[in-house]
């Protein structure tokens, strides 16, 4: 009879002991080595839904590492304007604006084409480790997989959220849901991964759902259509020089 | 003898407490007759500013852009608006009319974002619509299909630049993406109203639908009426644009568009109060030397009393006399106020600085006008105020029993 009751007991227990077997820095260095890919071309889509209705927006982009990208919107709607990021700078470029216009401060708040996602969201080139202090919540499952809740609390005030949740998959080691919120607690932003997929070796998300909490009936998908990684890119394809041609 | 001429001598017998009253009634209807000339002035600014920069005296727009007009909802637009503009030109009660689109816009400027609200416009038809030219400080106009623009002065200042200089625009296109055009600014304007000054940057409106991808299309169609126009001119519209087919637009007349305009129409019955007030207030020092004079002339009142004339007679001869000090006063003050209202309805009242963060869409020098049927009624007005505040005192004097008065010394 004792043993009935605590074989659930000692089962719930199972779970944080086995979570002690990995630090949560562990955890998290693991998904960065994971996730940063050397180069990549993408082609792929945003879907952004609103209470007007649904907008699609078709890109490419170009990547180098965690904190070099370049994307090039190919939609007649935004038909020639580009993105570049670079370390922590992000520049625009329009094709009827004779100057490259430099996202900065209160302006990198701004939601990107009308999506979820704002220009704040594309920076940051460090280390998770060097902004926020991790901490291992557990493992819980999400989408039928098991994941590491990782609990990240910002070390300054430099970074645009104060709190993030992440549920990282115990197997894959990519992120399978991100929950964003404001130093007062507010949840601010909701990510979730579908569709993920092994390209050469490595496991891509083909699908992502973005949802700003603050936005009413708004959220916005992720479609990648097609990838190469690991391809050689021509380093100039991120100059400011470039991007004006 | 008469009760009028009596009263007449009495007036002149105390000259002092007689121009006292007059004066104190000439004060006050003098501040009426200004206050409501001032209050006029305001009205015809703010409609004339609300006219010629927000809502026209009719306005078209898609019929649901007001329920999401905080999100500038630019696809709920007028599309062909050219042929809307044919329908609205076939009425001859339209005398001018502007086709516009308006949006929130970024200007960026040595790496920083200033917010502004962009204005396409028919700069040919605006010509005829706000006679923009004479609003032009410095530079022209710009020119449709032409990357230009003309800014509000206060807008130029605040982000350092001038008539040859060139800033980029980044707007929100009608599909919601995003869209970025530099523009050389042609011109810089001085606008009456304070927000548009400090805010607004008018650019051809070709250009504003290439920007934000929305060709043949425009926001809003504003316009202005013939004076003596009808008042079913609206209606009038509705059904010609019903009758093409138009039914997504929606016509209304200046006057249904909330606006701070129905809030000064709400002040303007506070003031009739505030002008009561006054007439109180000046009344109080007529009630107050009629007192005196009751108190004083006892005897008076007792040896009349005394000769016969009866209380009705009594109450009658005072009545007449504050009739006679009202309307001398009153007249005075009309006379004083048409006299201060007439000069600064030229030259204006000039506020400068002190409308600054004023919200609403007032000038900032305002030209009292004089409006003949209020001042007429400020007139009576003022002689029915003053002369039914003596009634208390002129009955409390023929209450007064002859014996009693002639006994008090």
């Amino acid at each position: 009879m004792m043993k009935n009751i605590l074989l659930p007991i000692l089962a719930a227990f199972a779970i944080p002991v086995s979570v002690l077997a990995i630090s949560a820095e562990d955890v998290v260095r693991k998904l960065e080595k994971n996730t940063v890919i050397k180069t990549a071309w993408t082609d792929g889509c945003l879907l952004i839904h609103d209470r007007f209705g649904t907008k699609k927006t078709t890109f490419i982009s170009y990547s180098r590492g965690a904190d070099t990208m370049l994307i090039e919107f190919t939609s007649v709607e935004e038909e020639g304007m580009k993105i570049l990021r670079t370390s922590n700078e992000i520049y625009l470029f329009y094709p009827d604006a004779e100057e490259l216009i430099r996202m900065q401060g209160a302006a990198l708040k701004e939601s990107v084409l009308g999506s979820d996602m704002s220009y704040e969201d594309m920076t940051g080139d460090k280390s998770l480790l060097t902004s926020y202090r991790a901490t291992l919540e557990g493992i819980e499952e999400v989408d039928g997989a098991a994941c590491y809740k990782v609990n990240l609390e910002a070390k300054s005030s430099d970074v645009p959220y104060y709190r993030e949740i992440m549920w990282i998959d115990k197997e894959l080691f990519i992120y399978r849901q991100i929950h964003k919120f404001s130093r007062s607690g507010k949840l601010l932003k909701e990510i979730s991964i579908n569709n993920i997929r092994q390209v050469s070796g490595k496991n891509i998300p083909f699908h992502m759902v973005l949802k700003d909490t603050l936005k009413r009936n708004s959220s916005t998908e992720f479609f990648i259509n097609d990838i190469k990684i690991n391809l050689h890119l021509d380093p100039d394809i991120f100059s400011l020089e470039e991007l004006t041609w | 003898m008469k009760l009028a001429t009596i009263a007449a001598r009495n007036i002149m017998r105390n000259k002092r407490r007689s121009i006292l009253s007059i004066t104190a009634i000439a004060m006050a209807t003098m501040s009426i007759v200004f206050l409501f000339s001032f209050l006029e002035g305001m009205k015809n600014d703010l409609a004339c500013n609300l006219q010629t920069y927000y809502t026209g005296e009719i306005r078209v727009r898609n019929n649901n852009y007001g329920k999401y007009e905080y999100l500038t909802p630019l696809h709920l637009r007028i599309e062909a608006y050219e042929d809307v503009l044919k329908i609205i030109e076939r009425n001859n009660s339209v005398k001018t009319l502007s086709p516009r689109i308006r949006f929130p816009a970024g200007i960026y400027r040595n790496g920083e974002i200033y917010r502004a609200l962009g204005m396409g416009v028919d700069f040919q038809r605006e010509k005829s619509y706000q006679d923009i030219e004479s609003r032009i400080i410095k530079g022209r106009l710009p020119e449709t299909g032409k990357k230009e623009t003309l800014l509000g002065a206060d807008l130029a200042r605040e982000i350092g630049v001038t008539t040859g200089d060139k800033i980029t625009i980044l707007a929100t296109t009608m599909r919601r993406g995003s869209n970025a055009v530099t523009l050389r600014i042609t011109g810089i304007a001085s606008f009456p109203v304070e927000s548009f000054n400090k805010k607004y940057l008018l650019i051809p409106l070709d250009r504003v639908q290439k920007l934000l991808r929305m060709d043949g299309s425009v926001t809003e169609i504003i316009m202005k009426l013939k004076k003596g126009s009808s008042s079913m001119v609206s209606e009038q519209l509705n059904t010609a644009l019903r009758a093409a087919g138009r039914e997504e637009l929606e016509i209304k007349s200046w006057k249904k568009i909330p606006s701070s305009y129905s809030f000064i129409e709400t002040a303007s019955s506070m003031y009739n109060f505030i002008a009561l007030f006054f007439f109180i207030l000046a009344s109080s020092v007529i009630i107050n030397t009629t007192m005196m004079v009751i108190h004083e002339r006892r005897r008076e009142i007792g040896t009349i009393g005394a000769m016969g004339m009866t209380g009705g007679e009594i109450i009658r001869l005072f009545f007449i006399e504050t009739v006679f000090l009202s309307t001398a006063g009153s007249l005075i003050g009309v006379i004083l106020g048409i006299g201060v209202t007439v000069p600064l309805s030229i030259t204006g009242i000039h506020f400068g600085k002190a409308m600054e963060g004023f919200s609403m869409e007032i000038s900032n020098s305002i030209y009292p006008a004089l409006n003949l049927k209020s001042t007429a009624l400020v007139f009576v007005y003022s002689v029915c105020m003053a002369s039914l505040a003596t009634l208390l005192p002129s009955i409390k004097a023929a209450r007064v029993k002859p014996v009693e008065a002639l006994r008090n010394e």
